[in-house]
């Protein structure tokens, strides 16, 4: 075992696009980082700042917000929403300082496995070299 | 130049002809140089109401709490609440009127156009009088305050004075009235965001520096959401009340509710605080400058609020509290958003 620094990374994931797509990307074997907490929530819209917030608060060293394409949201319009609220949130961490690279956001469809493991390998080699996130961290 | 016996002849026809309950404005403060709210409920107590750059506060909190005061009331008095607000302020109003938590026939505004000049800070006004104190301030001609002390009088430029908020200026007068004093004069400002942008061009860790020893400093008092006339939630996810505590709540139940931020004044846990805060005053935040004014701290405040506006305008091209009819910040979108950070 070598004590290279393992990133955490909390993903929220919507039910019915890159949930599913993460699903597919477990059914089809596919190979990726195993650095990801995923969450399932049933929009990328349903993603409050706070708990984007709270996940780096209680230790994630990355947060990834993930829904469906543009046009193919299940409630219709949620995720230009969220688009909308995480573009607001993402300029908000980096004008407090936080590292850009951090937070992100994705669509991933239900059919993109394949994306998605591309999805967290990119995310999981720009975090490495920034080390454990302790800018938000709660001392414990 | 707005004169003040033009508000207090309105102010007395519409309490005689009973057309609002109230009306709030300011008045002199017992320590004699600063203004504080005023609550006028009969035509003889209009001589209070005074108008001059000392009148800093944003009256539409009260909006907000009148709201809560007339829900208790068995029958209440359903005549609106005259209000005195400057353009800032008003644009407070608009924005309670977008969210139509206060409905327009609620209120009497009574506008007032800080013309080329606007509101002093307080600190600003000490440091520049050194510790002496104004017995008085008024509205001089062309951008300047005549300042009363017990030595004299002497004449300040606006400029050296005024609150940042004001110096940043873009509704000098009211964006919604019933009656407006005053003109509507353009001012220019032709850098709204300068303050701000000597904090963005900072190095990324020598803005966590900055925000970490500013934020280090909140005690969590809370006055900067007690304040603000946006912040009206009946719960707030700092506070860890937010359920019912009945006698059959046991003490698993209650050690096991969600509790997104704790009470202790930490780094991180005053960052999540002051993060919600921001995200949830995004769009909607029209840079009263409360927040920062009432900080016992001097956390300057209106930096985050302030980034929002101008991510909200720069991305979304959205100004707040200009337009009760349109939809707020988070709860519209256009098809053209910018997505260029989405993989």
């Amino acid at each position: 075992m070598t004590d290279e620094f393992e990133p955490r990374i909390v993903a929220f994931l919507c039910k019915w696009c890159s949930s599913a797509g993460s699903d597919l990307a477990g059914v089809s074997r596919m190979e990726y980082p195993s650095n990801v907490l995923p969450i399932t929530v049933m929009c990328s819209g349903s993603v409050s700042p706070l708990y984007i917030f709270s996940a780096f608060n209680k230790g994630a060293d990355g947060v990834l917000v993930s829904g469906c394409h543009p046009g193919d949201c299940h409630y219709l319009k949620g995720n230009y929403y969220a688009r909308r609220r995480i573009a607001l949130v993402k300029k908000l961490l980096e004008f407090i300082g936080l590292e850009s690279q951090r937070f992100q956001m994705s669509w991933v469809s239900a059919a993109e496995g394949k994306k998605y493991t591309q999805v967290i390998k990119d995310f999981v080699k720009e975090i490495k070299p920034l080390g454990p996130q302790t800018k938000l961290r709660r001392n414990q | 130049m707005v004169n003040v016996e033009d508000i207090k002849k309105e102010a007395i026809r519409i309490l005689k002809e009973g057309k609002v309950k109230y009306i709030i404005g300011y008045k002199k403060s017992t320590n004699g140089s600063m203004s504080v709210p005023a609550f006028i409920e009969s035509s003889e107590d209009v001589e209070n109401l005074i108008w001059d750059p000392t009148c800093v506060y944003n009256l539409t909190r009260f909006l907000v709490d009148e709201k809560r005061r007339k829900a208790r009331e068995k029958n209440p008095d359903e005549r609106p609440v005259g209000i005195i607000v400057k353009g800032c302020d008003s644009r407070a109003i608009i924005v309670l009127l977008q969210e139509k938590f206060i409905n327009r026939d609620d209120v009497y505004i009574l506008g007032i156009s800080c013309e080329t000049t606007g509101v002093l800070d307080e600190k600003k006004l000490s440091k520049k009088l050194n510790g002496k104190k104004a017995e008085k301030v008024e509205y001089d001609e062309k951008n300047n305050f005549a300042i009363t002390t017990a030595d004299g009088k002497i004449k300040v430029p606006a400029d050296e004075i005024l609150a940042e908020r004001c110096l940043e200026c873009r509704a000098n007068f009211p964006a919604i009235n019933d009656v407006l004093f005053g003109e509507k004069v353009e001012r220019k400002s032709d850098k709204p965001f300068e303050s701000l942008e000597k904090i963005e061009s900072l190095s990324k860790e020598k803005r966590w520096s900055f925000w970490k020893e500013q934020l280090d400093k909140c005690i969590r008092c809370y006055a900067c959401r007690s304040v603000c006339p946006m912040c009206y939630c009946d719960e707030c996810v700092v506070d860890t009340i937010n359920f019912a505590v009945t006698a059959d709540t046991t003490a698993e139940e209650k050690a096991q509710r969600i509790k997104w931020v704790e009470k202790s004044p930490a780094t991180s846990e005053n960052f999540v605080y002051h993060l919600v805060r921001a995200i949830h005053l995004a769009g909607r935040c029209i840079d009263c400058g409360e927040c920062e004014r009432v900080c016992p701290m001097d956390i300057p405040l209106r930096f985050l609020n302030k980034k929002m506006e101008k991510e909200a305008k720069e991305l979304f091209d959205y100004d707040a509290g200009f337009d009760p009819d349109q939809p707020s910040l988070v709860s519209c979108f256009k098809d053209e958003d910018p997505e260029d950070f989405i993989r």
